[in-house]
């Protein structure tokens, strides 16, 4: 407030007489502070100050008579007392705060996707209890009631179906991208490790034998991108392990393998399969591996179609080592034989560099 | 970075662009000698002189009549007008001229015009000082209508309105013109017009709003946030023409709608919002489209405008009615 004006004192009266001031020009005064006496035509009133702040001029000397309405006070004028308005209140921030925002639309939104039903499947789907995320959308992207009543249907008759989770549920998001990305081309082939000393560890000779063909067939470890069709050929050979667990699969990875001597890579491989086990892998030591090696031999089978998982161009599969009748040297012989089965991505590997590799790898192994 | 309120840094944005821009200028009701009766051009005349920030007299018709007469001819005039609540006189001039100059001349005329105005209720202001109409604005093809709900888009959307070559309404949140101070800096940035943004991120329920009510929007949404429920806070900022496609996006993620505005909710912004939604998000809609808005009445006088208002508690309620429909 500037002016402070004559109030109407309560008694209807038009004017008052000034009888003694209590303050002065350049008084600090307080709100409620006496201000001024005042003399109607009834007593003397006492007028409060409405407001803090300094006194600039008062309107009137003793004995001067004052109408209601006209200027009796001028208080310093202060931005901070200016309430910022000539209507209402205007509401006073309480301290700064933060702005946060994205123009547009938030990038979760651009990539959300769910079940898409109409309204009557979706009512259709919370009469019967089917949960409509669970089903997969028709050819027009949209869940219809028929899938909705088989889901059902199903479930009354078979119980309800387990969701999947955690490794099982990436398991299947990964090996879903592989099967629509890559052109998998598998090679088998045997090995002959026949010479072996007696006790020599197979998955540390497989480690050391993919390392020293993925030295020699530098197309075979490297990182693809189908969508900007490059390629990066990866100097050093980071071996993801397949490890089979109840909860699924995991593919922890086996840094540098190429420069790591055998009790090393025993002692790092150890580690990553308890850290698996005890489920206190972090997820950093399960990424980027440069090529994986599934060694599904250590529990059944010969030879298989393993699985390329992009970036990475080839996966090799070992089977179970058996003994076989093989001709050698012309002569029927029993050899230890290990089955050995890769695939590559034919998009990013030539059959000549895959082969090639499959070669290297073979030598490798059957050094005694 | 000075720590700015709302008013403060549209008078920043305006004091940037009259130094940046020589033809731009500043008119309306007790904008010059008095800074405005809200502060908003405080110390502009101090600065740029009388020819830059003119006091016009009381006479919305012509105030917007004379600026479209302006914008046409080279200048880029910024006018106010005191109050939402006065604007209707000059109605005839933004229908009728300043929103279809370019469509009438075949774009030999262009209108580069702002009106200010502060509109909404919440202050105990009289009759005619209080309401939200920018639905009648909204409704007119040609006229961008842009509001901006913090002072840091405050700042830079009016920047956009006045770069904008068309005409722009610029209303401006009043009950929020000093309640947020934030950090603005005057580096002359300006935000894209006609985008919405998103101020919360979130999954299970879209809220839509803009002005003031962004206020009781956020603090709705922390509140749901405490119960586990991701909000997604959209701040329209241009009601007309709407960003549809991160309405779209975001409710066909969320499933969940719900708009809320302190306008009446008969045939105002959210009609089309939801309309609009409706047509392109059935498929993704787990619950009907609701609306939280002012009563379907003339605004109230000070002790009842509070309860006309969008309270948090409101807003918290029909929430929790879209949350578990179908539940």
């Amino acid at each position: 407030m500037k002016y402070f004006k004559l109030p109407d004192l309560g008694e209807g009266l038009p004017e008052a007489e000034i009888v003694n001031w209590h303050v002065a020009v350049g008084d600090q005064v307080e709100v409620d502070q006496l201000l001024v006496e005042v003399e109607t035509a009834k007593a003397i009133v006492e007028v409060p100050s409405p407001c803090a702040g300094t006194i600039v001029a008062l309107f009137g000397a003793k004995g001067d008579v004052i109408h209601t309405g006209e200027p009796l006070v001028e208080f310093d004028h202060q931005e901070s007392g200016d309430s910022g308005t000539v209507v209402g209140k205007l509401a006073q921030a309480p301290g700064a705060s933060e702005d946060h925002f994205i123009i547009g639309a938030a990038p979760s939104s651009r990539q959300a996707h769910h079940a898409r039903a109409t309204p009557a499947v979706r009512a259709l789907a919370a009469r019967l209890q089917v949960d409509l995320d669970q089903l997969s959308p028709g050819p027009a992207g949209l869940i219809t009631a028929a899938e909705v009543e088989k889901a059902a249907h199903l479930e009354q008759q078979h119980g309800a179906a387990e969701s999947l989770k955690g490794v099982r549920r990436a398991m299947a998001n990964a090996m879903a991208a592989s099967h629509s990305q890559v052109v998998p081309v598998t090679l088998h082939e045997d090995a002959d490790i026949h010479d072996w000393a007696p006790g020599t560890d197979i998955t540390i000779r497989l480690v050391q034998a993919i390392a020293c063909a993925c030295r020699k067939n530098p197309a075979v470890n490297a990182w693809f991108d189908g969508t900007s069709m490059s390629r990066r050929l990866r100097q050093v050979v980071d071996l993801g392990i397949a490890v089979d667990t109840a909860e699924g699969l995991f593919v922890p990875v086996l840094r540098n393998v190429a420069s790591r001597d055998e009790a090393d890579l025993r002692a790092g491989l150890d580690r990553l399969r308890q850290d698996v086990v005890k489920r206190t892998i972090p997820p950093a030591e399960m990424q980027g591996a440069t090529i994986t090696l599934s060694n599904f031999g250590t529990i059944a089978g010969r030879y298989a179609n393993p699985i390329v998982v992009p970036p990475q161009v080839a996966i090799v599969g070992a089977g179970v080592v058996r003994e076989e009748v093989v001709a050698r040297a012309q002569q029927i012989a029993i050899r230890r034989i290990l089955p050995l089965s890769v695939t590559f991505d034919h998009r990013a590997v030539t059959g000549g560099e895959a082969a090639r590799f499959l070669k290297t790898l073979i030598m490798a192994l059957t050094k005694a | 970075m000075t720590n700015l309120t709302m008013v403060e840094a549209i008078n920043l944005a305006l004091a940037h662009e009259l130094a940046a821009d020589p033809n731009l200028l500043v008119m309306g009701e007790d904008v010059g000698v008095n800074g405005g009766v809200f502060r908003a051009t405080v110390d502009l005349r101090k600065t740029f002189g009388p020819r830059r920030v003119v006091d016009t007299p009381l006479a919305e018709t012509m105030i917007v009549g004379a600026a479209i007469g302006m914008a046409t001819q080279g200048l880029h005039p910024v006018a106010e007008i005191q109050f939402m609540g006065f604007i209707y006189p000059a109605m005839e001039q933004l229908i009728c001229h300043a929103s279809r100059l370019r469509n009438r001349t075949r774009g030999r005329l262009s209108c580069p015009l702002v009106i200010r105005a502060p509109f909404g209720g919440g202050i105990h202001a009289p009759e005619h000082h209080s309401e939200s109409t920018e639905a009648l604005l909204a409704h007119i093809p040609g006229l961008r209508v842009v509001i901006p709900s913090s002072p840091l888009r405050a700042y830079r959307l009016l920047l956009a309105a006045i770069r904008d070559p068309d005409p722009v309404v610029f209303l401006e949140p009043k009950r929020i013109y000093r309640a947020v101070s934030q950090p603005v800096a005057d580096d002359g940035e300006a935000l894209p017009l006609d985008t919405c943004f998103t101020l919360r991120e979130g999954d299970d329920l879209t809220l839509i709003s803009w002005g003031a009510m962004i206020q009781e929007t956020l603090k709705a949404a922390d509140s749901l946030k405490q119960q586990g429920v991701g909000c997604e806070v959209i701040d329209v900022a241009t009601v007309s023409p709407l960003d549809r496609q991160t309405l779209i996006a975001s409710v066909s993620k969320t499933g969940r709608a719900l708009i809320i505005h302190e306008a009446p909710g008969h045939c105002g912004v959210g009609a089309e919002i939801a309309a609009t939604l409706q047509e392109h998000c059935l498929l993704d809609l787990k619950a009907p489209i609701r609306r939280v808005t002012g009563f379907d009445t003339i605004m109230p006088y000070l002790r009842q405008e509070m309860l006309y208002m969008p309270s948090v508690e409101r807003i918290l309620g029909v929430a929790a009615e879209v949350l578990d429909f179908g539940r």
